[in-house]
């Protein structure tokens, strides 16, 4: 197949190009988080993180210092470097490598006047400020305690900071939603396992009535909607004792997980070659042990198939856990602390929202690369007939 | 008790529990109540070869029942009721529902079902055979497959830093501003096309799925039948899509009924991104404003869910019964 | 923040994390707080080992101050409390309480909500004396209780929450920096307002930051421009009318309100335009008054906003408020829109008792008014222990206020509060008409009753 591309190069170009747009368009949103992680609330405001690797520009202000106020003739000179003073020295720190490009006497204009020119106002005033932030200003009276603002536009250059993971991981409580997450799925992964492998042998190789609408019943379920689930579950958790908690959302997720364990699981044990099956009965093996001593040591595949599937959904599971655990600090999960929480009270705070969901899909995406060829087996053994 | 001390607990439990049962059951079946000996060794033999399924099932078909297809009946039953569950209503639930957005959200669905589906298939499709054909392709396959990995909430915030309405933050606006634009736009605002901006995501997400499920089935094509094309001087566009596609059609629609299944669950996205605002609610979102406030309706919204799937799932069925064993 | 991490390993080591001991936020003993009150309860209850659960609508800063407040209970008596904060509150506690996982205190900020609750019987009552103690020492106290009484079970009207936190809404917050550059003086009526406003955005200035923005909750910023303009055009009587509907909710009156409103939302009056202010997130826009050059000038939003903007503004030298004016024409008075949380007690235990019982001491409320954005009707905390005179100031308009007003939106049912007048705000904002945003809500309020 590759033969006949490979005697029309445009269409081979095409054809790499094609992929390699797809992909760029398919990994752009997610390096756009990746970056944004990284980069410091002043600047993800300021410049797209495709320009984080260049200087951004800020606009603040300072007041000039009224003390330093000397007579020169019939005029007040004021000397200094604005960057040290208390407005500014706040926002673009003490030491950084800022550089001004600009600034203004008014609120409105920080970059009415470029670095190094003079200003001169209506009011006979005259500035002149230097890139490194040194001013001189001229008053024609005594500033007295009013001394002017300077207005400026500079440039920082550009700064990466682990901050947002800190902040995240600490202040913003995502280390306890990071442990009820894995708390959450790693049960939700392991409990229903066991009890799917010996009803997919049941139905796969033994012989009873009914065992084709019990199949029929299995892949039915594989598509009802878990909405139907939450209303009367709940009601009958409540009932029994459970309530909302991590019992409750065990439970829960086992039960919705079980059909498709079951489907793949089935769909798995039924392509074992029926020879060893066989052959094991007639040497006198029984179900039980023809089960716990082949079938399920050859379906290995089958059930780390299953395992990721089930933990990349309850680890991912918004739903569920939203009706399921209750809604407090010491239980909720990631996804909900990001969807109720987060959003919320950081919604413009992009490198907290950015870190936090890094911190989201760090486990799923490791869990996905390393174990992408069972993932793509377990796919293709539920779906390709 | 410390959740995580409890969940290894509930594991040993849960894991203890299920051997100890089958181990057990087995046993007693074998050894206590048909015993393999004596007079009726052969009857009871057979006795526990019948029993012994049902030992297998019991305890799946139990969960099974309770979690999957008893809340179809139960939901069914409480979507009858007003909203403190005393007084039976009928179907005016379904009725108010309805008027009160449940229109609005169930157009928006099917808009969802018909287009995120057709859309991941086909981009699916495509990708297969592009990266079925050059040297980097399963590296390329990776990386379109990733998002799968990606909780919902997470992937909603992923493309907040393309949709936000901010120059600095949002690719589309930011690619508006460079050409020329001098003011934003939020695409999440726009009527009818927001729907479609949040359809993305999940074409995003499941693109890769299908197109890993795809790449395998164009795979096992046979060779013979794209050769004989060859020969009689189809270009590659004609062998793609009158000899390759027809043949892995059953693939292809179990990839959208898949697809389509899932998007009738999804209220993740909706429900970070726009919370149903700007006219996108669809079911399962517009269900969450009900939710325990008024059962009544939330069931309704789940159950027109469950019919709207009904389809779909007598479709697998059918396929699964023709497959037999 | 070690600690912090420390608490997590030892979680992961499968080992109980110990609530660890919070610093307190003023040292016992100092300042102008009202300690005697602490010791006399800190002697009188002891609930080691006790932990008091409880969850509201505060995420963010203002949970912070929530739980530098609440350390004091702590301290006092030994127990912990946990303080959880959720966006979606208002859904989460149905949810909990349904599922019998209730916290022991949930912080309502819609007195609906509580009533729904308590007429199912899920609120555990107060007694009468702390009743007689909010009439006593609350200001306008009988208001208070009237607000917090509900018909329970049985039908019998009981204090069913104990309101702490006040909020005064009818406040423009403003830089006084950029009001000095740009030559602005406060507006003491609608009128000049209005004109204040056309003026700003012929200088070439955007006038308002307009945010309805609130993830779960996203529309209500809007709820309060409509309540206090309606108050502002209408007798009070109709407000009255309109939240307990008796009048419809698309009354004329109303749909002038919406009207009015929609007088202030043109795009070149809104930093970002309409679309912009449908979605942005309120806690983010006071920053805009103080970017340079400003992206807004006025900000109309409750006494909580300070804690919303960025780190270091103070307010007084760097923001500062002034009261929503009203009309000059229209001879209505100088109403106040106010709201409140009310702590309803949803699962019930000695120390969340004592915890109400905390509530009553004057160092429960200095505890929160020495940080910001807390205004109190309670007589016996020290005025003092504001941070600065501008938040005496607004606990004076509390105090002193005559028309007062309960925010609207929290009186309504939940349905129509806290989800269809808020959705209701968005669609308004993005371009649909007063009156059939109006008549939608009125179908759906009609149609629950």
């Amino acid at each position: 197949m590759t033969n006949i591309a490979g005697k029309r190069a445009p269409l081979v170009w095409a054809m790499h190009v094609a992929v390699f747009l797809l992909v760029v368009i398919w990994l752009v949103p997610t390096v756009g988080l990746f970056v944004s992680s990284f980069r410091d609330r002043d600047q993800i405001t300021v410049s797209g993180w495709w320009e984080a690797p260049f200087a951004v520009e800020n606009s603040g202000y300072g007041r000039t210092d009224a003390d330093a106020a000397l007579r020169e003739g019939d005029i007040w000179v004021i000397e200094g470097n604005i960057l040290d003073s208390a407005g500014a020295e706040g926002q673009f720190g003490a030491d950084a490598d800022v550089r001004l490009v600009a600034f203004g006497t008014s609120l409105r204009r920080p970059s009415e006047f470029p670095a190094g020119e003079v200003a001169s106002t209506e009011d006979g005033e005259r500035f002149r400020v230097e890139a490194d932030g040194t001013y001189r200003v001229e008053l024609p009276e005594d500033p007295g305690d009013r001394a002017p603002r300077i207005y400026f536009t500079a440039q920082t250059p550009p700064s990466f900071t682990l901050q947002n993971y800190g902040t995240v991981l600490t202040a913003a409580g995502m280390d306890r939603a990071f442990l009820n997450t894995l708390t959450v799925a790693i049960p939700s992964t392991v409990i229903p396992i066991l009890v799917a492998a010996y009803a997919a042998y049941a139905i796969a190789w033994m012989d009873f009535r009914f065992r084709n609408l019990i199949l029929a019943a299995i892949v039915g379920a594989l598509v009802v909607p878990h909405q139907l689930a939450l209303v009367p579950l709940l009601r009958l958790h409540q009932a029994v004792g459970i309530g909302q908690s991590f019992l409750g959302i065990w439970l829960a997720h086992s039960g919705f997980g079980l059909a498709l364990a079951i489907y793949l699981l089935r769909n798995y044990m039924a392509g074992l070659p029926r020879d060893i099956i066989e052959s094991a009965k007639v040497d006198g093996a029984s179900d039980f042990q023809i089960f716990r001593r082949i079938v399920l040591p050859l379906s290995f595949p089958a059930l780390a198939a299953f395992s990721i599937f089930q933990f990349l959904w309850t680890y991912n599971d918004l739903l569920v856990a939203k009706v399921f655990l209750p809604s407090n600090e010491t239980s909720r999960v990631m996804t909900v602390k990001i969807a109720d929480d987060l959003l919320g009270s950081r919604g413009g705070d992009w490198g907290i929202l950015a870190s936090a969901a890094f911190v989201s899909i760090a486990v799923p995406l490791v869990v996905f690369f390393t174990m992408q060829k069972y993932l793509v087996r377990g796919l293709l053994a539920g779906s390709v007939k | 008790m410390p959740p995580v001390l409890q969940g290894l607990l509930t594991i040993a439990v849960g894991v203890g529990g299920c051997i100890g049962y089958f181990y057990l059951a087995n046993f007693i079946v074998d050894a206590v109540i048909f015993p393999a000996k004596g007079r009726n060794a052969n009857a009871n033999l057979r006795r526990a070869d019948a029993v012994r399924p049902w030992l297998f099932l019991f305890p799946a078909l139990f969960l099974l029942v309770l979690y999957t297809w008893y809340p179809v009946v139960g939901s069914f039953i409480r979507s009858l009721y007003d909203r403190a569950g005393d007084d039976f209503v009928g179907l005016s639930n379904y009725a108010a529902m309805w008027r009160e957005g449940g229109q609005r959200a169930f157009l928006n669905n099917m808009a969802w079902v018909v287009i995120v589906p057709a859309m991941s298939t086909f981009i699916g499709l495509i990708a297969a055979q592009l990266t079925d054909k050059i040297g980097w392709g399963n590296f390329a396959k990776s990386l379109i497959f990733m998002p799968m990995a990606v909780s919902f909430v997470s992937a909603s915030l992923i493309w907040k830093f393309v949709y936000a309405n901010d120059p600095d933050i949002g690719i589309i606006n930011a690619v508006r501003y460079a050409l020329g634009a001098d003011s934003t736009v939020d695409p999440l605002q726009i009527p009818i096309w927001n729907n479609f901006f949040l359809m993305v995501i999940l074409i995003w997400i499941q693109t890769g799925f299908a197109m890993v499920i795809l790449s395998a089935a164009l795979r096992s094509v046979p060779e013979e039948t794209v050769e004989a094309a060859i020969i009689d001087g189809a270009n590659p566009f004609q062998i793609f899509f009158r000899i390759q596609v027809p043949q892995i059609m059953s693939t292809i629609l179990v990839v959208w009924t898949t697809i389509t299944v899932l998007v009738l669950k999804v209220f993740d996205i909706v429900y970070t991104m726009t919370g149903g605002n700007f006219d996108t609610e669809i079911l399962p979102s517009f269900m969450m404003d009900f939710m325990f406030r008024d059962d009544g309706r939330a069931t309704a919204v789940a159950f027109v869910i469950m019919v709207a799937v009904v389809p779909v799932m007598w479709w697998n069925i059918r396929q699964a019964r023709s497959e037999k064993r | 923040m070690r600690s912090h991490l420390a608490a997590s390993v030892a979680a992961l080591g499968l080992f109980a994390g110990a609530a660890h001991a919070q610093d307190l936020k003023f040292p016992i003993g100092e300042g102008p707080f009202s300690w005697d009150s602490y010791t006399e309860f800190a002697d009188a209850h002891d609930y080691s080992g006790e932990t008091v659960s409880i969850t509201g609508p505060w995420t963010g800063p203002r949970a912070a101050q929530f739980e530098a407040a609440i350390a004091y209970f702590e301290e006092a008596t030994g127990a912990s409390v946990n303080y959880s904060g959720s966006d979606s509150f208002e859904q989460d506690i149905v949810i909990s309480v349904e599922a019998n996982s209730a916290p022991n205190i949930g912080v309502f900020e819609q007195p609906g909500l509580v009533a729904d609750l308590a007429a199912r019987g899920q609120i555990a009552a107060l007694d009468t004396e702390t009743a007689d103690w909010l009439s006593e020492n609350y200001a306008s106290g009988d208001s208070w209780v009237g607000l917090s009484s509900f018909a329970g079970a049985e039908g019998d009207k009981q204090l069913f929450a104990f309101p702490y936190n006040i909020d005064l809404k009818s406040l423009v917050w403003y830089s006084p920096l950029a009001f000095e550059d740009g030559g602005y003086e406060i507006p003491e009526t609608m009128e000049e307002l209005k004109a204040l406003t056309a003026q700003i955005a012929e200088d070439g200035g955007t006038p308002w930051c307009i945010a309805l923005g609130s993830g779960a909750a996203t529309g209500w910023p809007g709820t309060d421009w409509i309540e206090d303009l309606l108050l502002r055009t209408a007798e009070p009587e109709i407000y009255d009318q309109w939240v307990t509907h008796e009048i419809a909710f698309d009354h004329p009156d109303v749909i002038a309100a919406f009207e009015e409103f929609d007088w202030f939302l043109k795009d070149e009056y809104l930093n970002g335009g309409r679309s912009n202010s449908a979605t942005a997130d309120f806690r983010d826009s006071g920053a805009g008054l103080f970017a340079v050059p400003p992206e807004c000038y006025m900000l109309k939003q409750g006494t909580f906003m300070p804690s919303f903007f960025p780190e270091g503004t103070e307010v007084g030298p760097d923001a500062s408020f002034f009261y929503f004016p009203s009309y000059a024409e229209k001879d209505l008075g100088d109403p106040v829109l106010g709201a409140g949380s009310l702590f309803a007690v949803t699962e019930d235990s000695e120390a969340t008792r004592g915890f109400i019982e905390f509530l009553k001491t004057p160092i429960a409320h200095e505890a929160w008014m020495a940080q910001s954005g807390f205004l109190t009707p309670y007589g016996a905390a020290n005025a003092e222990v504001f941070p600065s005179d501008a938040d005496r100031e607004l606990n004076e308009i509390l105090t002193d206020a005559t028309v007062f007003r309960f925010d609207g939106s929290d009186l309504m049912p939940g349905e129509i509060g806290a989800g269809a007048f808020w959705t209701g705000m968005v669609d308004f904002m993005t371009g649909d008409d007063a009156e059939s945003v109006a008549s939608d809500i009125e179908d759906r309020w009609s149609s629950i009753d």
